[in-house]
């Protein structure tokens, strides 16, 4: 069974996300040593060397725009294809990654080792513990459970299928399924789609198998800071007004700044 | 960096407590393994649970909630090699973490 790693990358006016994607892709290669397949429209490929495949899409005709807190402006955003990905992985086991996820350790290898078609992360967490990701892991009026598409690993199946045919079926009815669940925000998320199909497939037992560990995430109100290849400095203000900092070393992440991670992609260690 | 920045910069203080919380995130993944097709977390509960299954053939629920037949000591051994050395791990990166300020 061939394994390997998909990041989807489709800049906007504001954000790289291929640089980080192909960042990733040598942070993938170190600690995982899996291949690494970049889903984009960039042509360019000296901008793809560092992904072992490159397939070549568009980024879908729907167009959103989304609100970044730390470039504070809007930007088009690309994200309504992630739900292709069983048609364009070229794997049979594959592990979804976002571009701003940061692999710093090999923790993403069990996920390979786990009997399940398909598994994502239920729960994440705030690494400064300011915010309570209480509408983070729960949206909607009812409270339905998020599951995260940020870190997503499945086999090629019949339950796969299923759960990705599911979200572009919300993805197309996104306004019916808004005000079924009661969604406040208007921008679609992949988020959404994932946790509406999953328990959707599941028979609406809210019981979809998950991954064992919980997603750490940064906000985009922190500062974000590269100190060798593996270690992170979070520096944060407590709602006290009290300037903290902590340390996350070989611990993989959720940059949910892009500004910062972008900095650091640009910058290396 | 402007005067600001570097006051705001030398007022920061380490976040022991925070620190303390994402260092058990981070052990919790780590603890996770995979044998015999099951998922399962070396710990405490596991270690006791199979300390006391009698010698042989084992039916035991992973994580998952899957029943999976496991050879007891073979999964003890893993289990204890993963908590040991998981747990010499965190403690080393728990007193490295106390010494900043």
């Amino acid at each position: 069974m061939t394994q390997g790693v998909v990041i989807f990358a489709f800049n906007n006016e504001r954000i790289d996300y291929l640089a980080m994607a192909a960042w990733s892709a040598r942070n993938i290669r170190r600690h995982l040593d899996l291949p690494t397949c970049v889903i984009t429209d960039v042509t360019d490929t000296a901008r793809t060397a560092d992904f072992d495949q490159v397939v070549l899409t568009d980024p879908q005709q729907i167009q959103q725009h989304r609100y970044f807190y730390d470039y504070k402006a809007s930007a088009v955003w690309h994200n309504t294809n992630r739900s292709s990905v069983h048609d364009l992985t070229p794997w049979d086991h594959t592990l979804v990654l976002d571009a701003d996820f940061v692999v710093a350790s090999d923790q993403l290898k069990l996920l390979f080792d786990i009997d399940q078609d398909f598994i994502a992360h239920r729960m994440a967490y705030d690494v400064t513990g300011f915010t309570a990701f209480q509408d983070n892991n729960w949206f909607g009026t009812y409270k339905m459970p998020m599951s995260w598409a940020t870190v997503m690993c499945f086999r090629r199946s019949k339950k796969a299928q299923l759960i990705f045919d599911t979200m572009q079926m919300i993805r197309d009815n996104w306004l019916h399924y808004r005000q079924l669940y009661n969604v406040s925000e208007n921008t679609f998320r992949n988020d959404f789609a994932l946790s509406i199909a999953m328990n959707v497939v599941d028979g609406h037992t809210l019981s979809t198998p998950a991954i064992p560990w919980d997603l750490a995430s940064i906000t985009a109100n922190t500062k974000l800071t590269q100190l060798d290849p593996d270690t992170y400095k979070v520096e944060y203000v407590t709602g006290d007004d009290k300037p903290k900092w902590i340390v996350l070393k070989q611990q993989d992440f959720h940059a949910m700044g892009k500004q910062a991670l972008g900095a650091i992609v640009a910058n290396p260690c | 960096m402007d005067t600001n920045e570097l006051i705001s910069h030398s007022r920061a203080r380490f976040d022991h407590h925070q620190a303390r919380t994402v260092l058990k995130e981070k052990y919790q993944a780590k603890l996770t393994f995979a044998h015999a097709g099951g998922m399962w977390r070396a710990g405490p509960e596991l270690l006791v649970l199979l300390a006391t299954v009698p010698p042989g053939d084992a039916v035991v629920l992973d994580l998952y909630e899957t029943p999976i037949r496991v050879n007891p000591e073979e999964l003890r051994g893993l289990a204890m090699t993963r908590w040991q050395e998981q747990m010499n791990a965190w403690l080393v990166e728990y007193e490295e973490s106390n010494r900043n300020r």
